[in-house]
């Protein structure tokens, strides 16, 4: 058994450095993220052709932000956020609307559920 | 109410890219201790050494044929109570059918088997469906009308895993009641066709979550010997039993690189493509999980075989010599991508459980549950991934270690080491940047 210790020495050893720089990462970045959560988050998503205009990607907002979601499609269909459970009905042409306080941090999905098209994936940090 | 088209309202934020970072430095730090500095004579497989038996209480009750037919009966409830919610309950968000398929079956499962081994073939229903008609025409059940072709090994499992993650990850409508019930009537009559012609020993290997449940269930620190005594063992021993099969390197790298595609899939540069994409998404999504086990595929093949060519072994035999060490690296994969989701959609199916009909019943008391993060936080969850990661790949690089000293004459062991040594940190630092970026 000992010896199966002794062998397995090096590999201790690098677990442990490996321990040591996880922490350092840990606390490091635990200072560094408390963006101040101030003003409303504006989106603005065009949905026409089931082109999504701006194309999918990612929106960034600190935790407790307000969040409003304005949703333009060219027919008519329900744009949802994923986790929040926040839904409005969308009229040919006409703007729809979703505002909420971003409270739980994640990454969440905002789409319509006709077209399941995917128009931005919402990040709360 | 209108279904939302997956599993899990919440997903867990891109891991900080320090956290990337450091683990994949620790991987490389892992890697070469490992090539340098661990042991030189092959020290876990066959022979497996075992430790102390568990107390003298628990075999007896482990041993009794009660005990067996306790998980039997619970198996076969729990199928039962499933299928109320999946024949009789409404298509709606709130049936829980879904979250118990994908999340606390599919998911569930990776705690139980790490735990305390192949559960699976211990409440598998349809194991039991076997048996029992096997019971009432007075046949062995292990005896079928033909023999279990040698051949087929893994074969049959691989794919079922490959139809299971198709219709988790790809098929549209994935989370309505027919999709589910109708992959789920094929399964069951595909498995008890194959018990039928080939006994229960079919089930071994053919049944796809057996299967998954025993590839993860030999990290597990217990395991029942072959005299029946239920014992301690080291969890690299259990690996390394894991030995070389048709099917078997299909089988892991398909278990690898789906979970890989769920990354992928979520990745904004890959939902642009396929919205933008003129042919319909389950296409897209089809052809990308079949490039992504593709891609797996590729990498694990190219770097055995180098290997084998370079450290001299018999050729033909590293691939499946060596598809254990896979096993490790896909379930810390697995624990990184799922936790959260077991953690919270669980709870959230657990309180859906309550009432699979849709009438507002409260049958398992659980219905008011509101959903706590027990705890969790964004940096914690980060924290967790690559931990189980570079686990993963600690275990993996040490039982490819193990089994080069076996395959390679010592003369070219380090050098036949490299291009796995190398494949390794391809796997860890895709899975650690897949984390990161999606």
């Amino acid at each position: 058994m000992s010896l199966v210790l002794a062998r397995l020495r090096p590999l201790a050893a690098v677990l442990a450095l490996g321990a040591v720089l996880l922490a350092a990462v840990a606390c490091g970045s635990s200072d560094a993220d408390a963006p101040a959560a101030t003003g409303v988050k504006e989106v603005a998503v065009t949905i026409a052709g089931r082109q999504v205009t701006p194309p999918p990607g990612r929106v960034e907002v600190a935790k407790g932000q307000t969040v409003r979601i304005t949703v333009t499609s060219d027919v008519a269909d329900e744009a949802h956020v994923h986790g929040y459970d926040k839904s409005a009905h969308l009229q040919p042409g006409t703007p729809g609307t979703v505002e909420f306080v971003a409270d739980q941090s994640g990454l969440f999905e905002v789409e319509t559920h006709g077209a399941k098209l995917q128009l931005f994936q919402l990040m709360v940090r | 109410m209108l279904l939302a088209h997956g599993v899990g309202g919440r997903q867990d934020l891109p891991i900080p890219f320090e956290a990337a970072l450091t683990g994949a430095i620790l991987a490389l730090l892992v890697s070469f201790a490992a090539l340098g500095a661990l042991w030189t004579e092959p020290r876990l497989g066959a022979s497996i050494r075992y430790s102390r038996p568990l107390s003298a209480v628990f075999q007896q009750v482990a041993s009794a044929p009660a005990w067996q037919w306790v998980w039997r009966v619970a198996g076969l409830l729990a199928a039962a109570y499933f299928c109320l919610g999946l024949l009789f309950g409404p298509d709606r968000a709130e049936n829980p059918t879904a979250g118990v398929v994908y999340v606390l079956f599919w998911v569930g499962l990776i705690p139980l088997s790490l735990l305390f081994g192949p559960v699976w073939r211990h409440v598998n229903p349809l194991r039991t469906l076997h048996l029992l008609a096997c019971m009432a025409v007075r046949r062995d059940p292990a005896a079928g009308p033909r023999p279990l072709p040698e051949g087929l090994g893994y074969r049959p499992a691989a794919i079922g895993l490959f139809a299971f993650v198709w219709l988790e990850l790809v098929a549209p409508e994935r989370v309505t009641l027919p999709v589910i019930g109708t992959w789920l009537a094929l399964y069951a009559v595909a498995m008890l066709a194959g018990a039928a012609l080939y006994g229960s020993h079919w089930f071994d290997r053919g049944d796809a979550f057996e299967v998954y449940s025993d590839l993860i269930g030999r990290l597990a620190p217990v395991t029942r010997r072959p005299d029946g005594a239920v014992a301690w063992r080291n969890s690299l021993d259990g690996m390394a039993g894991l030995r070389p099969a048709p099917g078997l390197t299909i089988l892991v790298v398909v278990l690898l690189g789906s979970t890989m595609y769920d990354s992928v899939s979520n990745a904004p540069f890959w939902v642009r493509f396929v919205q933008e994409s003129a042919l319909p998404a389950p296409v897209t999504g089809t052809a990308g999980l079949l490039a992504v086990i593709g891609l797996v595929l590729a990498a694990y093949l190219g770097a055995t075989a180098l290997a084998g060519r370079l450290g001299t072994a018999p050729p033909g035999k590293t691939a499946g010599e060596l598809a254990h060490a896979i096993v490790p690296i896909a379930v810390g994969y697995l624990v990184a991508h799922y936790f959260t989701l077991l953690l919270l959609e669980g709870q959230h199916t657990l309180a859906l459980l309550s009432d699979p009909l849709g009438t507002g019943a409260d049958w398992l008391g659980t219905a008011g549950w509101s959903i706590g993060t027990a705890g969790t936080t964004p940096a914690s969850v980060a924290m967790l991934q690559v931990t189980v990661i570079v686990i993963g790949h600690v275990l993996g690089t040490v039982l490819a270690h193990d089994r080069a000293l076996v395959l390679f004459p010592r003369r070219t062991a380090v050098v036949g080491q490299i291009p796995l040594l190398v494949l390794m940190v391809l796997y860890t630092v895709a899975g650690l940047l897949l984390l990161f970026a999606a």
